[in-house]
């Protein structure tokens, strides 16, 4: 089905749209279009704007410039109600569902107007669209499939025309995925637009009409999806100054490994990853190639000591390590970069020197460290890992999230750690950053520490590794041959055949 | 059914019931009904303004100011009744104080952004102060005693005020059931992202449930007037955090989210049982307090405990879904790209 | 902890109110201006600062201890039944702290290991230990403890406890030269607590914890040993500000410090503490207790009746968070539009 789009009258435009958040810009004058009975895919990595995008057009946020046009008319949307009553419904990733109330009540909390005649249309669409439950049972009792229906039906209680569905497909069974694309076709056929988000990039090119790629806070990428195939999808979100990694990298990955590994983890298990085994050597960059939901930021935390349930050897430098913390991992020469940096890395409203010497204080029989010796220990870390600051007191909050990601690279690395963890290392940092994380790593590696580099981005782990790992679902395999292919990476990480009928 | 036997209002309840029941081994005394309508009876003020302070903790919030908006709804009860306003309307005026006393705190949290705890300690202060100003410091005594037949006039045994108690928090607990907006105060200290994102009003949601909240301490006032037939200094002193602990203890979550009426009223019966179980454990009142803050702590480390091993089997069985839902997409895994 | 001018930092605004107020209060009624009438009067509210001193600390970590006001009541308790049980007056004193920074210690421990709000678990803690407080008379009178005296400990609950030593009631009623002890008491507690912050590890702690508990477990700093310690250290400093209350009254009583709850958070809040966690300052505290002990003296000195002073300090708690709101979001508002501004521009000047 191609993309018309020139004949109708978008039922939203974007026009010219920027958002800044806390000085941070996310999006930079970006042009965007759902028109009636049509699928209309946004693709992007993390950081990218998406989200952002979906939630300007659904009335969460207003954009710092530029117009939304509804129906050809400019319009204001200060909050979701007022969305609402313009026809525009999101379907959040994360249904929100009140697990205290009847699913009846989650239909229609919310709703004005007369109870039995809401509760009546409630029951008629979710009939429609097959959500068959008991109504009075607890919304905690639905499951994940019927989360969404139940936030679709919302949609549609309120006449929505523009349906926002953000990644619908990420925890669904490949039946409950072919059900949810009859849906789809059947609202599409009635007119209504629909805005959808995945990660699968095959769902993707089968139920859209039109797919844009965004990444960096614009769009590189913008055009029919019959037009497109999967390989131009990744290219397109691969960073502009990715390289295929040449000879070099089948170099490196025959680095003979003469010392004693710095990092052993034997046979680690916990609720989401099984039997985890592998070694990593002074000097090298082990990839972790995998997706969200695979288990690989879990087991990441339970080897650093986050999560103190898992079962399993860890042996960090040579020494055995059965009760870890934080504090403990940190003293005997392993630590962590985690995935979520401004949940876990980074201390937001603090000073950047303050946030940099903060592992360093932590250590047992640390001192207390003289606003001098603070400074220049920041000072040092500024120089050395080209973070761009106006002085060390500057509030992390305001800085880029590069910037920021090498502040907490800065606050790991004083300790001088024997190896390192990092998740996720360049998660929604633009593409100097990027690079410039790159060479801290190679820097890391030429002094001898051990890194282990946990990524979805395919690009990133071929670039990065000496050897690579995939996990998938829970469980950790080396990549035979030594080889890094994006190719042969995304072979074993996804899977490129497969389709969405069942 | 079943929830509600899982539920803590019922878990607080059969603690009641075994607590009263282990006293009457005793002393039997515990069981005569004079002594139960005793305790129903003591507990209604408290009963009352825990109702109130029901709605502003399911929204997320603390109301640290019912005592002193029932001190002030007492004063202006108390004004109104010697200036020989008819019942009714200075019964009006009573709740009406009470409404522009939580209406106030309603807008200091939901519109400028003051943290609950900081705008309700000051107005605290503020309503206690004006209290005081308004009297002069002194007790408002001479009022009418005809108020007071109500707490002396008894029906079946039960006083008059007892029963007008009882039906209103049962006409309160079938408007909650029946109006659904009622639901928006669950939804709003459950999830106010995801009920923002839904259309429902939060301002106003929080603005509603401070507003209640004062006007059943407005209430609390004119029990506590009828009860004692004049208007001390110290009314309501203290009675807030009171308050706090018997809808926590009742099952709200101070997370915002859960509980119900019935928490408040079965919240506001055990402590007030404490009080009276002392009596009968021949413990000197003194004690009181350390018994009621022990019991409180015990029930919140309790239901901490509990709460930590259902989410320990959700995570569980959640993984156990994703897992069984990877596997059936097995045959022909769909391609993934990273988001 | 930001690193702004001296001149318009918090503290520096609250010191300029303090002197205007004193200024203001001066002309109105020159006898107000009395240097040792001045320093004494503090006597009357500097139990205040001491516990919102130890409660900024706690604030800190983005924590609340409301039952610090209870603690009071409980070391006072404590040090009048020990001294006439027949404990040395030193021993007593160091008792009744040493149960004041257990008490503390327990609300931190219950807070580390659960994920009840502090909140909550404060406030069970604030019965209980009143109830301790009001009951502890009675106790030792049931265990058999006998006391010369008439109606045995119970009659210590209602009266207090009197005859306390000289050399402890002069902490509450004496003084070097025109400084009373009360105020050095509470001046080498706010230093001690100034170090504490400024000075040490562990006060970094404190901030970082406030600033964001996740990312410091992440870090590595020891979160429940942090939060055991600083809730004890609370206690502690409620328990000195209920000695030194017990002094100045030469009475120890189980309800000292009942009614101060609204006054020491005011004080913390005032002093530029935020109820959030990772700002705050312990010279802030002082500053701001000092603000409102010497408004509490003034107005009443201006024949305002003590009614109208939790009014007013109500209105002063409400509007300093207010200001501080409004100055935050209009800082934030015009921080947005400027960086707007250059990444367009950085943007056309790129060509696209």
């Amino acid at each position: 089905m191609p993309a018309d789009t020139a004949k109708t009258t978008p039922l939203v435009a974007l026009r010219g749209i920027w958002k800044l958040f806390e000085s941070v810009t996310v999006l930079r004058g970006i042009d965007f279009e759902i028109h009636p009975g049509q699928v209309h895919a946004l693709l992007g990595g993390n950081g990218s704007g998406k989200s952002t995008i979906v939630k300007i057009i659904s009335g969460a946020y207003q954009p710092t410039a530029g117009t939304i046009e509804i129906g050809g008319v400019a319009a204001v949307l200060s909050r979701p109600s007022e969305a609402h009553a313009k026809g525009i419904y999101m379907v959040p990733q994360e249904p929100h569902i009140f697990p205290n109330l009847s699913i009846m009540e989650n239909l229609t909390t919310g709703l004005a107007g007369d109870v039995a005649a809401n509760e009546q249309k409630a029951r008629d669409l979710a009939g429609e669209i097959g959500l068959n439950v008991d109504f009075t049972a607890p919304g905690g009792e639905l499951s994940i499939a019927n989360q969404q229906l139940v936030e679709i039906v919302r949609g549609l209680m309120r006449n929505a025309r523009v349906l926002i569905l953000d990644e619908p497909t990420s925890s669904l069974t490949r039946r409950e995925v072919a059900s949810l694309a009859g849906q789809i076709a059947r609202l599409t056929a009635q007119g209504i637009g629909i805005l959808f988000i995945s990660h699968r990039l095959n769902e993707v090119l089968e139920l859209s009409d039109t797919i844009s790629v965004l990444r960096d806070g614009h769009f590189v990428l913008s055009a029919p999806a019959s037009e497109l195939n999967a390989e131009m999808l990744v290219d397109a979100m691969l960073p502009e100054d990715f390289k295929a990694p040449a000879a070099a990298a089948a170099e490196m990955a025959a680095k003979a490994h003469d010392d004693a590994p710095v990092l052993e983890v034997n046979g680690l298990s916990g609720q989401t990853f099984r039997d985890v085994t592998f070694k990593v050597y002074p000097g090298e960059v082990v990839g972790i190639s995998g997706v969200v939901g695979s288990g690989r930021t879990e087991f990441a935390e339970a080897i650093y000591g986050i999560d103190t349930d898992a079962t399993g050897e860890v042996i960090i430098a040579g020494q055995p390590a059965p009760k870890r913390s934080p504090q403990i991992s940190q003293e005997m020469g392993l630590a962590y970069v985690p995935e979520d940096r401004h949940a876990h890395g980074i201390f937001l409203e603090a000073g950047c020197g303050q946030t940099i010497s903060a592992s360093l204080l932590s250590l047992r029989g640390a001192r207390y460290m003289s606003h001098r010796a603070e400074r220049d220990l920041a000072h040092s870390f500024i120089d050395r890992l080209r973070i761009k600051v106006s002085s060390a007191g500057q509030v992390a909050r305001t800085l880029s999230g590069g910037n920021q990601q090498k502040i907490v690279l800065a606050k790991t690395l004083a300790p001088e750690p024997r190896v390192i963890i990092l998740d996720e290392p360049t998660r929604g940092i633009d593409a100097r950053a990027r690079q410039d994380v790159y060479r801290i790593i190679r820097d890391l590696t030429a002094n001898g520490v051990g890194v282990v580099v946990i990524s979805s981005e395919v690009g990133e782990i071929a670039e990065v590794s000496d050897r690579v790992m995939i996990m998938k679902r829970g469980r950790l395999t080396e990549l035979a041959g030594g080889a890094c292919g994006v190719d042969q990476i995304s072979a074993a990480t996804f899977d490129v055949h497969g389709g969405v009928s069942a | 059914m079943m929830k509600i036997f899982k539920s803590r209002e019922f878990l607080v309840l059969v603690l009641l019931i075994v607590m009263i029941l282990s006293v009457a081994t005793v002393n039997k005394a515990v069981l005569y009904p004079f002594t139960l309508i005793n305790i129903v009876n003591s507990s209604l003020f408290l009963m009352l303004i825990a109702i109130g302070q029901m709605f502003v903790v399911q929204t997320r919030g603390i109301d640290v100011s019912v005592g002193a908006i029932a001190g002030l709804a007492a004063v202006i009860f108390g004004f109104a009744l010697n200036a020989g306003i008819p019942l009714p309307l200075s019964m009006l005026l009573a709740l009406l104080t009470g409404f522009v006393g939580g209406f106030i705190n309603g807008i200091g949290v939901a519109i400028i952004g003051i943290p609950p705890i900081i705008m309700t300690l000051g107005t605290l202060g503020a309503y206690r102060g004006f209290m005081r100003v308004l009297t002069g410091g002194s007790w408002i005594e001479s009022i009418p005693q005809s108020i007071k037949s109500f707490a002396v006039t008894r029906y079946l045994n039960v006083p008059l005020m007892v029963w007008a108690v009882a039906i209103l928090v049962i006409v309160v607990a079938v408007l909650l059931w029946k109006i659904k907006p009622a639901r928006n105060f669950y939804a709003v200290g459950d999830n106010a992202d995801g009920a923002y994102l839904l259309g429902i009003n939060v301002t106003a949601t929080r603005i509603a449930a401070f507003s209640l909240s004062g006007v059943f301490a407005g209430a609390a006032a004119i029990v506590f007037v009828g009860q004692i037939g004049f208007v001390p200094m110290q009314t309501g002193n203290g009675q807030e955090l009171k308050a706090i602990a018997a809808v926590v203890l009742g099952g709200v979550s101070l997370m915002g989210g859960t509980g119900s009426i019935w928490s408040a009223v079965i919240g506001a019966l055990f402590l007030t049982a404490v009080d009276s179980m002392m009596i009968f454990l021949k413990v000197p009142g003194s004690w009181n307090n350390a018994v009621a803050g022990a019991v409180l702590l015990a029930v919140v480390v309790f239901d901490y405990l509990i709460r930590r091993t259902v989410r320990n089997r959700q995570l569980a069985a959640r993984a156990a879904e994703m897992r069984r839902a990877e596997q059936d997409a097995e045959p022909g895994q769909p391609m993934e790209a990273r988001s | 902890m930001k690193s702004a001018t001296w001149y318009k930092s918090w503290e520096f605004m609250l010191a300029v109110a303090l002197v205007l107020e004193l200024v203001v209060l001066g002309l109105i009624n020159p006898a107000f201006l009395n240097i040792e009438n001045l320093l004494f009067s503090t006597s009357d509210f500097v139990h205040v600062i001491i516990a919102a001193v130890g409660l900024t600390l706690v604030i800190m970590t983005g924590g609340i201890d409301i039952s610090g006001v209870s603690i009071m009541g409980l070391a006072s308790i404590v040090l009048g039944l020990a001294f006439v049980a027949g404990v040395p007056i030193g021993l007593a004193v160091v008792l009744a702290l040493g149960v004041g920074a257990l008490a503390g210690a327990f609300n931190g421990t219950v807070i580390a290991e659960t994920d009840v709000n502090p909140l909550v678990i404060t406030l069970a803690m604030l019965f209980f230990y009143a109830g301790v407080a009001t009951g502890l008379p009675t106790l030792l009178d049931m265990m058999g403890f006998s006391v010369a005296g008439a109606g045995g400990f119970e009659a210590y609950q209602y009266e207090g406890i009197t005859g306390l030593p000289k050399s402890f009631t002069w902490i509450g009623t004496g003084g070097i030269g025109w400084v009373p002890m009360p105020l050095i008491v509470t001046a080498v507690i706010a230093a001690v607590a100034t170090w504490l912050m400024h000075r040490t590890r562990f006060g970094r702690f404190l901030y970082l914890i406030g600033v964001s508990m996740d990312v410091a477990r992440f870090t590595g700093v020891p979160v429940k040993r942090t939060l055991v310690t600083v809730y004890a250290l609370n206690g502690f400093a409620a328990a000195a500000a209920g000695l030194v209350l017990t002094a100045y009254f030469t009475n120890a009583r189980s309800d000292l410090g009942a009614e101060a709850l609204l006054n020491i958070i005011t004080a913390v809040v005032l002093g530029g503490s935020s109820i959030y966690g990772g700002q705050g300052s312990v010279l802030g505290t002082f500053l701001a207790g000092l603000v409102l002990g010497y408004l509490r003296q003034g107005l009443l000195a201006l024949g305002i009746t003590s009614d109208v002073v939790p009014v007013i300090v109500g209105a002063v708690l409400i509007g300093t968070v207010a200001l501080k709101i409004g100055m935050s979001n209009l800082n934030t508002r015009r921080a947005n539009r400027a960086a707007y501004e250059t990444e367009r521009m950085a943007m056309t000047q790129n060509g696209g």
